[in-house]
């Protein structure tokens, strides 16, 4: 306690000698700053932004980790990491790739685009957007704070109850875990809720849902996702942490409590949150292939009713990853006959996507190119898939490095594949330049190369036995090879990492200004400058097909059929209560950690005043008058 | 956008509908203070305690329903959509759940 307020006190002397003292002019310079306008910014286009970076910067963290825990399995008994460093780096890893790196970047790409795919000028509660995103950053603090107070979560990224319990996990870090992934969580389910009624009401004038493009759609399904399985996430945790905290018994056996509960609560969230992943990233695919096939996406009706079952039967599998709990045959074989059924959905998309490519006119740029690696090592991926869900064969690959060559085959050829592609394609429209394609070729041959010689030995080391999360492997099991060429894979994927990080500081350097409509694209964001102005569309668009602006120009026609006279734009305005309650509640996790529960209060205090200032604010938001439109150089 | 894009709402309309939340709100306080009570004072007998805390969670659920997630509006056909593949979700997890242990 003490330790903070000196703390405190310290930041604010610093900061005063810094900016020049708390004068009245104080207030004012800061407003200015540009800092402070980032801070504030409730713009879905900069929240966009700020996504890319947090997730951007986690991606680092989360990959050194993995290089790390390479270097520890390159050679039989290594000492570089042994015992409990191996499991902080190993549960950090998982977390921290999973809810830090995976889904920012995926609500990165959501913010940037989804508006201007359905032809809105903002979400639907830009306050909550930017909310959303400061908890989440709050919650990603906090987890990785622990780093340097205490000692990371060293219980891996399923925290299985007993092993997390104080009992095994006597320090804070299991604590980090528990309040950070709930802070982000809750940050992340508000981002999901905005994206749900933005699609529903905030669609442009002739936009009906079968008209929807297919990232729009993957992004509404994947909201869904998010609404029915985070609740449970935030209910387990908050079990977890009642039984850490507070002494209670949901989990501890000595106490009445049951353990399987946990991996139950975990696996209804748990198995829908892959689904959340990969979905967005099956959208990213959908528009990427179709713009550089120069074709419609082939079976559109069938696209979007995949989505949707691949998002109902993502909730009935959970049991899948409890196959050796031991809960009977009768429960394995129906969760086993379910998990297989997803496989017809997802193999419509694939033959869906392969006969979008058949007969286009192809362009292989990165973007392009990361779709159609994509296909070949999503379906790999997902042979072993099946592969794990016949149980008698699961018995032999449970907990076994063939799990781990499953999962990241799908999640890094899946998800991180998509993110990629929907990096360079949407680059142009975030930022207003071009990503090199030399340096995104080299990016995309060395990351996909590299992806493959990582996790491609590793099926072969988890059929010779080689277990998961163990942190050291004995000679003479022939292991040797396959643990060799998968640490140089993971170096060649951060060959890949360091092309990419080269290519986008020269693009921010030097990139030439991007034209509105650089790949001759089929959706409304090409219609609009890149990057697009504060209001995104002048006058709302009148969508006559799916593929609006490509049916235009298949017509002429040089710009959207405008749907409304040029009026004035209602803006929300900025506003600093979202980061104030972020800090606010991070503080309050902070102190909740090491159980000091007047640290606890004293965030929540914050939080509970920002929420009554902000419940009883007349905020109305400004509106941008057409005179101030034309000014800016628009040409409606 | 937010809600407040019409410049001028019927100001005791929308005060009415405030008093709504304020006053359901309070009812979902009392309601969390009932369950607590009912646990630590025994007011009910032993076997009744887990169905008298049934009961008070369906009424929160109600209460959350029909005020702050607007199925009494009767605008919104998705609203209905949602609520209900929520609760058929919730509604097989929890069968499912109930048949395996």
């Amino acid at each position: 306690m003490t330790t903070i307020i000196v703390l405190l006190v310290f930041a604010m002397f610093l900061g005063g000698i810094f900016t020049g003292g708390y004068t009245s002019r104080y207030v004012k310079r800061m407003e200015e700053s540009s800092i402070w306008g980032w801070i504030t910014t409730v713009d879905h286009k900069r929240i966009g932004i700020l996504y890319l970076i947090s997730g951007g910067f986690f991606f680092a963290v989360g990959g050194l980790e993995a290089l790390l825990i390479r270097i520890q399995l390159m050679f039989p008994n290594a000492k570089f990491l042994v015992g409990d460093e191996y499991n902080q780096i190993l549960s950090m890893h998982g977390t921290t790739m999973i809810f830090l790196v995976a889904m920012p970047l995926l609500f990165a790409l959501m913010n940037a685009v989804v508006p201007l795919q359905i032809g809105a000028r903002d979400v639907a509660f830009p306050f909550l957007n930017a909310l959303g995103f400061w908890m989440y950053f709050a919650g990603a603090l906090l987890l990785n704070i622990s780093w340097l107070f205490g000692g990371a979560p060293d219980a891996g990224w399923t925290s299985y109850a007993s092993l997390a319990l104080p009992d095994y996990s006597p320090g804070p870090g299991v604590n980090y875990y528990v309040l950070g992934l709930q802070i982000s969580g809750i940050g992340t389910l508000m981002s999901g809720i905005n994206f749900l009624v933005t699609i529903i009401n905030m669609r442009a004038p002739g936009m009906s849902y079968l008209r929807l493009p297919m990232f729009t759609w993957a992004t509404f399904v994947t909201s869904a996702l998010i609404l029915f399985a985070f609740p449970p996430l935030t209910a387990g945790l908050f079990m977890m942490m009642f039984d850490r905290l507070f002494g209670s018994n949901f989990f501890s056996v000595t106490g009445g409590g049951n353990v399987i509960i946990w991996e139950h609560i975990f696996w209804i969230f748990g198995h829908p949150e892959v689904y959340i992943l990969v979905l967005p990233a099956f959208g990213v695919f959908s528009d990427v292939l179709s713009n550089f096939s120069k074709k419609r996406i082939f079976g559109y009706h069938s696209m979007v009713f995949a989505l949707v079952l691949i998002g109902f039967l993502g909730f009935m599998v959970w049991l899948h990853h409890m196959f050796t709990v031991g809960l009977g045959d009768v429960a394995n074989s129906v969760f086993a006959i379910a998990t297989m059924a997803i496989s017809v959905p997802t193999g419509i998309k694939v033959f869906n996507w392969l006969f979008t490519m058949w007969g286009g006119r192809l362009r292989f740029t990165t973007a392009m190119l990361y779709a159609s690696g994509f296909i070949v090592t999503f379906v790999m991926g997902g042979v072993t898939g099946i592969m794990l869900a016949v149980p008698p064969a699961d018995f032999q690959f449970h907990d076994s490095y063939f799990v781990v060559a499953h999962f990241h085959y799908v999640i890094l050829g899946g998800t991180v594949f998509g993110i990629l592609a929907g990096v360079y394609y949407w680059w142009p429209k975030m930022f207003g330049s071009l990503l090199n394609e030399k340096l995104g070729k080299w990016n995309f041959w060395t990351f996909f190369l590299g992806m493959h010689l990582t996790f491609f030995p590793q099926h072969f080391l988890g059929l010779f036995g080689m277990p998961r999360r163990v942190f050291t492997w004995s000679p003479g099991y022939r292991l040797e090879l396959g643990n060799y060429l998968s640490t140089i894979g993971a170096f060649l994927m951060l060959i890949g990492v360091i092309f990419m990080v080269i290519n986008v500081l020269l693009t921010l350097t030097k990139g030439a200004p991007a034209e509105s409509d650089p790949w001759d694209g089929r959706t409304l964001e090409w219609t609009i400058s890149s990057p697009p102005p504060e209001y995104n569309f002048a006058q709302l668009p009148l969508v006559r097909g799916v593929d609006a602006w490509w049916l235009e120009k298949m017509e002429g026609n040089e710009k959207m059929t405008p749907s409304e006279p040029l009026g004035a734009i209602h803006m929300p305005n900025a506003s600093h209560l979202p980061f104030v309650m972020a800090v606010g509640l991070f503080i309050s996790g902070f102190g909740f950690v090491f159980q000091t529960s007047e640290v606890g209060a004293i965030g929540l205090i914050v939080v509970i005043a920002t929420l009554f200032i902000r419940s009883f604010q007349e905020d109305h938001g400004h509106h941008i008058e057409p005179l101030e439109l034309s000014e800016k150089g628009v040409n409606h | 956008m937010e809600t407040n894009v019409q410049h001028q709402p019927n100001q005791s309309v929308s005060e009415d509908r405030s008093m709504k939340y304020v006053l359901s709100f309070v009812w979902m306080l009392l309601l969390t203070g009932a369950s607590f009570a009912i646990v630590t004072m025994h007011l009910v007998p032993e076997n009744m305690v887990i169905p008298a805390l049934l009961i008070l969670a369906m009424l929160q659920v109600l209460l959350q329903f029909f005020t702050f997630m607007h199925l009494d509006f009767k605008k919104s056909r998705l609203t209905a959509v949602f609520t209900f593949s929520g609760i058929a979700i919730g509604f097989i997890c929890a069968i499912a759940l109930w048949l395996i242990s």
